[in-house]
């Protein structure tokens, strides 16, 4: 499962994230880590990008970098 | 004089404080080698505030986190002004935990205490301080109170700079996330609250999948008529009305007595030149009012966000969208909001790009041909020059994508800050530091090469003569050649386009001294249809006038101005003889 297959609204946790080692840097430096709750809170008209919430705050990110970072249920592991 | 470095996350009101404390004490530069704006200022002339990039990390390569690392680094501050979003402490103390690595006394400024307030978020700051080891200093939206305090402590020069038994050494994020919120378990107290922020409310409109884009295309339309039909433009040709009816008789009448080459130069090399750059300021600075209302006001990353998937495409993100059709009214101020881009690579790409949007220079160029040779389809004609423009982008964009902008691909990721209403005086502060810009490194270059066109067209080897026989028709006549596969080989043309390059509109006015006369008519009877369409689209494409090429090596150096200038200049020569031949052979 990765944060593109939340529903809008939806709330899940990082479970690990992937890809583009800047963008993984970047993201984990923003709080994006395991166990950190994250929110699918809209996507663009035409359905990329998406915005996920993180810590309170919203971000805005590519559907192809969302596929990377995979999520869970509950956040123990 | 002691120095400190302001350094936070982007969106946490950073360029607010700096104004706040320096007030007009301020000086506006360039980072060395990079295009990440570099601002110092002075508080009471006694201490200086080195403003550094907005960043979130110190450690994810992007140029704007080297400029500040490298800073730290030499030693060049003393101390470290850390402003953070009380509202959002955990990632903003992210950045802080980092910076202790440096051991740089730090002073903690908890900015918009208000809206954490409003959250429902108590914090405990004294002990917050004890477990960071800095001094904190709470500030709210009213400000006075806090900067009253940051100030005294700041030039009292005694604050916390003892280190904790706390370790600032962490293996990794999660480390460090871990300690943030151990520390914040201790120091906050926050009453949860599941209410819908305001934030919230307007982004389920703007961001609404039917209302987004015609809301985005309502509000670009208001910018342009604020700045093309209700405030800039008026203002504009107010300026060259003052200009033209009152500084130039008022010249004419001083200078009755000098010798004529003295007051041609005084009025037609340097008011004539100077100040056909100087009446388009107006139109800058309201274009950047309203460019800084939707950036103070959050909503540009709304719009980066809804224009990423097509930008895509040409290789640059959402957000590069907006010079984009900036450069529809002007190419200086568009190339110059390419800024606000994240990556290098985009900011150029996007200047590169920029001037290939039909600015409102080229217009009146546009609408006299078309009037002439194409009577009653002057809008589309028009239309499709615009086009043209717009499609050549696109292609260009991914063909640079693939070839010379092929590496150095940025990571996409935008934070959609929480809504605010702009402040007045960050507005003006934004607007006019864009505009002094303009006026100082635009004007010194626009000034000699006025005289240096003055002097071609007003002189020969033999002494003053008019224009048909000076420098400039030699110069005209040698270039002519170039153009005859084009259709348009005349020395008249070749000047018209030379002195173009001060400002496009300025090849009608050539045309008009050179040709003499009724000029459509005389147009009539130097061009086909098709030459004239093919005119046009060297118009639209060739060279962009000196204040783009100005703006250009200002922003990103001698080497980026260069290849623009020779990479439109082929790019107009091979579509003009496309356009030309195809129209020859289609409709002849």
């Amino acid at each position: 499962m990765s944060i593109c297959d939340l529903e809008l609204g939806e709330k899940a946790y990082i479970h690990s994230i992937a890809g583009n080692e800047k963008l993984m840097k970047r993201l984990m430096a923003l709080g994006c880590i395991e166990g950190t709750e994250v929110c699918l809170k809209n996507s663009a008209p035409f359905g990329d990008p998406l915005v996920i919430n993180l810590r309170g705050c919203d971000f805005c990110i590519r559907k192809k970098d969302a596929k990377n970072i995979s999520i869970k249920d509950t956040q123990e592991e | 004089m002691k120095t400190a470095a302001l350094i936070g996350n982007p969106n946490v009101g950073k360029t607010s404080l700096f104004n706040y404390l320096t007030g007009s004490n301020q000086y506006v530069g360039n980072w060395a080698g990079v295009t990440v704006e570099k601002k110092e200022g002075f508080l009471d002339n006694k201490l200086k505030i080195v403003d550094l990039p907005g960043i979130y990390a110190m450690d994810t390569f992007s140029n704007e986190e080297m400029v500040a690392k490298k800073f730290l680094i030499d030693k060049e501050a003393d101390f470290i002004i850390n402003i953070v979003d009380a509202s959002n402490l955990e990632r903003n103390l992210y950045l802080t935990t980092q910076l202790k690595e440096y051991n740089i006394p730090i002073i903690l400024v908890l900015n918009m205490i208000d809206v954490s307030e409003s959250k429902g978020i108590e914090i405990n700051y004294s002990l917050l301080s004890e477990n960071l080891g800095v001094s904190v200093v709470p500030i709210s939206a009213s400000k006075i109170k806090g900067i009253e305090d940051l100030k005294k402590l700041l030039l009292g020069g005694i604050f916390l700079s003892a280190p904790t038994d706390n370790d600032f050494h962490f293996q990794n994020e999660k480390e460090a996330y871990d300690f943030i919120s151990s520390v914040l378990l201790k120091c906050i107290n926050k009453k949860h609250s599941d209410k819908k922020t305001s934030t919230e409310i307007i982004d389920r409109i703007v961001l609404n999948k039917i209302l987004a884009y015609p809301l985005f295309f309502l509000i670009l339309f208001l910018i342009f008529k604020f700045t093309f039909s209700w405030v800039g433009q008026p203002l504009a040709g107010f300026l060259s009305y003052v200009i033209d009816d009152g500084l130039i008789p008022v010249l004419n009448n001083l200078l009755s007595n000098s010798s004529p080459w003295f007051s041609s130069l005084i009025i037609n090399g340097i008011v004539g030149g100077v100040g056909s750059v100087i009446v388009f300021l107006p139109v800058i600075l309201s274009l950047f009012l309203g460019i800084s209302f939707l950036e103070d006001s959050g909503y540009m990353a709304r719009a980066a966000f809804i224009m990423d998937k097509a930008m895509r495409k040409m290789g640059l993100s959402g957000k590069a969208f907006i010079p984009l059709i900036v450069g529809f009214g002007c190419s200086v101020p568009a190339i110059m909001s390419a800024r606000t881009l994240e990556s290098e690579k985009d900011r150029k790409l996007t200047a590169l790009l920029v001037p290939l949007m039909s600015c409102n220079a080229r217009l009146p160029v546009y609408a006299l041909f078309a009037a002439a040779f194409f009577p009653g389809n002057e809008t589309t004609v028009v239309f499709s020059l615009y086009l043209l423009g717009i499609l050549l982008a696109f292609t260009l964009g991914i063909l640079f994508k693939s070839t010379i902008f092929k590496k150095d691909e940025e990571p996409f990721i935008i934070e959609l800050p929480e809504y605010k209403a702009p402040e007045f005086k960050n507005l003006l502060a934004h607007t006019w530091d864009k505009g002094k810009g303009f006026l100082k490194k635009a004007g010194t270059l626009i000034f000699s090469i006025s005289v240096a066109i003055w002097f071609l067209s007003s002189f020969n080897f033999s002494g003053m003569t008019d224009i048909n026989h000076s420098i400039l028709a030699s110069i005209g006549n040698f270039i002519s050649p170039i153009f005859i596969p084009l259709g348009f080989s005349s020395w008249q043309n070749s000047v018209s386009l030379l002195t173009g390059l001060m400002a496009k509109e300025v090849i009608l006015g050539s045309m008009g001294v050179i040709y003499g006369g009724n000029l459509r008519v005389s147009l009539l009877s130097n061009f086909t249809q098709i030459s004239a369409y093919s005119f046009l689209v060297f118009v639209l494409l060739y060279t962009p006038c000196v204040s783009v090429i100005a703006t250009m090596k200002k922003e990103f150096g001698n080497k980026m101005a260069i290849f623009s200038v020779f990479y439109q200049l082929s790019l107009a020569w091979i579509v003009s003889f496309i356009v030309y031949r195809l129209g020859i052979l289609l409709f002849k």
